[in-house]
């Protein structure tokens, strides 16, 4: 998590074999994108600029939440060494939060014979929010309780078992809970989905949703937030001091235990959060809605280099862009963009893994 | 005094989440079930038979309250058990007797809750009250469990207590004891002519059991035995190797695609030999290991699992993709893969299926049990335990990781191979996330690196859920808690590798030279 640029210059590294075949692949994987990029774009050039708007706008909207989940991976990365494998049933937890709010404000109907939630749309949308985050937030302190504290010295293999386990228990918990089928978020009359402003490209109506802008406004906000947190606040400066060094931090006075839970409820806020805005803007919830952003927001956060929050930030965003443009712009179906995603993973870690914006990772914390 | 108190509170508090949420997901019915159908079958279909179920469950429940809260009483004296039982037990009791009373008003109003929370049925809602007014019903249901969790500290205090304090007394000729049973199981063990009889009893049964208990235990058995094939592979690399590969399914699909795909008449018409495509099935499986291992392996742990995560994620999605289908099958998958042949003759009844599974077993547990006691599996213990300190001493860790790992991708293969042949089928949904995550859990279950564990964790976990069907919708439930709840008490396993001779003799000897004699 370690904000500051390095002093110490990198060492220049030997031209091992390793590194002159992952050289060629490297040029032979851009060759191929680029031809690719070329026949599609230039020589079909099917799509006009309204479809490359379009495709650009939601990318950047289902970014925001990728980029929030990320975070949470990243800091609690950041602090523990440990990939958080939960953390998407965490942020699961945080849109059925929302979703159970947004059902008893709607069920609650108000003398004009409008319900609560389509009079007051701002207060019912805060309220889910609040419920989604809180739900997320205390799943997570939960989570690093019962399962992550008793391991504090455990090896990282015993550590990620356990978030494997947590999650397929939150995953199950969810759909005995609720039940398998998807749920419908009952949203605010002013937020129905689909409609918004409409801007003309081209000769061709682009629609802004107003569920799309509220999330991607509201994600940046509390992008903004969190870094305002780590790099401003007591509890940052503690969650930055823990993230270099446990035991200098824990002899400096800081109380270890109480700052990984609060990483823990912060990563959790942000993820209840996402999950709340994944459900008012793609509409269905289940069980399963946290598995693949969860997997997606890593995939995110080791695209900006983990344990580094600008980059989960940047890398959510770039892996959003890239997830809704990427198939159009390659020719491929639109069934394959979470092939997209994984690849981009497989190909960052094995050409550049500490990220876009990543320090260098030591030994110990790779 | 308070801090008794507030002990009591902890586990009267736990035990008040644990028991709601069993509720809530339908357990408490089930449970009920279960356990009036353990002790009386007769009477289990029964509305009087439920309610005397759902008691006992109750109580047992607030037995446990009573036996946990007073476990850590410092003065061990009877009272002080019972004062931590009482407080547990009224503060629970209350609680869920509340919880039970509005449940009970709900129903009564004729609320259903099923619209939001599934498991929570109406006949459930009023079973919790006995079938009583919510009042009545409530406080019977608070009473039970305030009587139980006072006898659950009694008989702490009595019974497991008062053993306790007199086996420390004793412990000494008990560890004895142990220590000779062991021994004598260890002399056994190295007598060759015991091994031998051992060995052919085993074989006896082997040969005999598929014939006689039916074709249901043998699909049953026969899906325990590619599990056993799919974690002895997958303990070459996690539990030898110490690489956490998450994306083992991809090369159970990658074997079963091959080989169905070869064999089957629909999308290719190819119609190969049986014994052709299971070898190449183990062929495509090793190529695609190495081409995702080549890159991958010099990542550490947590990237490893997620990356092959994400291998097996991308296998599934292309085979289910439209722009496979007329390739894979698509969503649909491949249908009417053709059994083995032996000479001419057909070889695929279920019995011969169950020989086949056992045959594959044996090979391939004695390949790997003789890999393990190899140079090789010495190197791969070492990469598991250091990877620097292995690498120092000589040990070309990529090259035996990618070995590892594309061993464990052929057993995969022919897991996959062996699984779709049996079926007659493989389509997409058979190769989803929980296969890998299933064959882990059986690995941490039986125990990392240990051939018997293997078993045992196969035999537990696919071979139990057949069992126990009621628990059916509760196994990949139980399957979560399981892996959080081993890796916090025991994980090394329920039947933890044996390490080997010479590595204690070392120890042995560190150890003498530690202590100051």
């Amino acid at each position: 998590m370690s904000m500051t640029k390095s002093s110490v210059q990198p060492i220049q590294k030997p031209w091992t074999s390793g590194r002159v075949i992952r050289l060629v692949l490297a040029i032979i994987v851009i060759a191929l994108l680029l031809w690719r990029l070329y026949t599609v774009l230039v020589v079909q050039a099917d799509y006009g600029p309204e479809t490359w708007v379009r495709f650009s706008i939601s990318g950047l909207i289902i970014g925001g939440m990728y980029a929030l989940i990320a975070i949470g991976y990243t800091l609690v990365y950041g602090i523990l060494f440990m990939i958080n494998f939960a953390h998407g049933e965490v942020m699961m937890i945080g849109a059925f939060g929302g979703y159970f709010i947004f059902e008893l404000l709607s069920s609650i109907v108000l003398s004009n014979g409008q319900t609560f939630n389509d009079a007051n749309p701002a207060l019912s949308i805060i309220l889910a929010f609040a419920a989604g985050g809180t739900a997320s937030a205390v799943a997570g302190y939960f989570l690093e309780r019962i399962a992550y504290r008793p391991l504090r010295k455990a090896p990282r293999l015993i550590l990620l078992i356990t978030a494997i386990g947590a999650s397929t228990f939150l995953q199950n918990a969810a759909m005995l809970l609720f039940g398998p089928q998807r749920r419908d978020y009952t949203n605010p009359e002013a937020l129905t989905r689909g409609s918004g402003w409409t801007v003309v490209i081209n000769n061709s109506n682009v629609t802004l949703t107003y569920t799309g802008v509220m999330s991607f406004v509201l994600s940046i906000i509390l992008m903004a937030a969190l870094y305002y947190i780590v790099q401003r606040t007591k509890l940052g400066r503690a969650m930055r001091a823990v993230s270099q060094d446990k035991n200098s931090a824990a002899l400096m006075g800081i109380d270890v235990d109480d700052v990984i839970s609060k990483t823990f409820i912060i990563s959790g806020l942000l993820a209840g959060a996402a999950g709340v805005m994944w459900g008012i803007h793609n509409g269905l919830v289940n069980h399963y809605t946290g598995f693949l952003p969860g997997i997606k927001a890593f995939t995110a956060a080791v695209l900006g280099g983990i344990g580094n929050i600008p980059g989960a930030m940047v890398g959510g965003m770039v892996l959003g862009i890239v997830e809704s443009v990427g198939p159009a712009a390659l020719g491929l179906d639109f069934q394959l963009k979470d092939v997209i995603a994984f690849t981009i993973l497989i190909l960052m870690l094995l050409f550049r893994p500490s990220g876009l914006l990543g320090e260098a990772l030591t030994e110990e914390k790779l | 005094m308070t801090r008794n108190i507030s002990n009591a509170l902890h586990s009267a508090i736990i035990f008040i989440v644990v028991t709601i949420f069993l509720f809530l997901i339908g357990f408490t019915t089930t449970g009920s079930e279960l356990i009036i159908k353990a002790l009386s079958p007769s009477i289990a279909k029964t509305s009087e038979g439920l309610e005397i179920g759902f008691t006992i469950f109750i109580s047992l429940i607030g037995f446990i309250i009573g036996l946990v809260a007073s476990k850590r009483e410092e003065p061990d004296t009877l009272g002080r058990n019972l004062v931590a039982g009482t407080i547990a037990g009224l503060i629970s009791g209350v609680v869920i007797g509340l919880f039970g009373f509005l449940m009970g008003t709900l129903i009564e109003n004729g609320i259903d809750l099923r619209g939001y929370l599934q498991s929570v049925s109406p006949d459930s809602m009023r079973k919790i009250v006995f079938d009583q007014p919510p009042n009545i019903g409530a406080l019977r249901l608070g009473g039970i469990i305030l009587l139980s969790s006072i006898f659950g500290s009694f008989i702490n205090s009595t019974v497991i207590r008062a053993e306790w304090r007199k086996s420390l007394s004793t412990s000494v000729s008990e560890s004895s004891t142990a220590d000779s049973v062991r021994k004598t199981a260890s002399k056994l063990g190295a007598n060759q002519g015991f091994r031998m009889a051992m060995m052919a009893v085993l074989a006896a049964i082997l040969i005999i059991l598929p014939q006689q208990w039916g074709s249901y235990w043998n699909f049953v058995m026969g899906t325990v035995g590619i599990y056993i094939l799919l974690g002895i592979g997958v303990n070459l690399i996690i539990g030898l190797a110490g690489q956490l590969i998450l994306g083992y399914v991809a090369f159970f699909a990658i074997g079963a695609y091959t080989f169905a795909l070869l064999t089957a008449p629909a999308p290719h018409n190819l119609q190969w030999n049986f014994w052709i495509a299971v070898g190449l099935a183990m062929i495509s499986a090793t190529i695609g290991s190495l081409f995702i291992g080549l890159p991958i392996l010099n990542l550490r742990g947590d990237y490893l699992a997620i990356v092959t995560l994400g291998f097996g994620e991308i296998i599934r999605i292309l085979v289910k993709s439209d722009l496979l289908t007329k390739f894979t099958g698509g969503p649909r998958g491949v249908r009417d893969i053709p059994g083995p042949t032996i000479f001419g003759q057909s070889f695929s009844s279920d019995v011969d299926y169950m020989y086949l599974i056992i045959a594959a077993v044996v090979v391939t547990a004695f390949v790997a049990n003789r890999l393990q006691n190899s140079a090789t599996g010495r190197a791969w213990v070492a990469i598991r335990e250091d990877e620097t300190v292995s690498k120092t001493t000589g040990v070309n860790s990529f090259a035996y990781k990618l070995l590892a790992f594309a061993l464990s991708a052929a057993i995969a293969g022919l897991a996959g191979a062996l699984f779709a042949s049996r079926n007659q089928f493989t389509g997409p949904d058979d190769h989803v996330l929980m296969v890998s995550i299933n064959v882990l859990c059986l690995l941490i279950v039986g125990g990392m690196g240990s051939l018997p564990g293997i078993l045992l964790g196969a035999f537990t976990l696919k071979g139990l859920p057949e069992l126990l069907r009621e628990l059916e919708n509760y196994r990949l439930l139980i399957f979560g808690a399981l892996l959080v709840v081993m890796m916090l008490i025991r994980p090394e396993g329920l039947w933890p590798a044996t390490r080997p001779k010479l590595e204690e003799k070392g120890k042995s000897i560190e150890a003498q030279k530690g202590e100051p004699t």
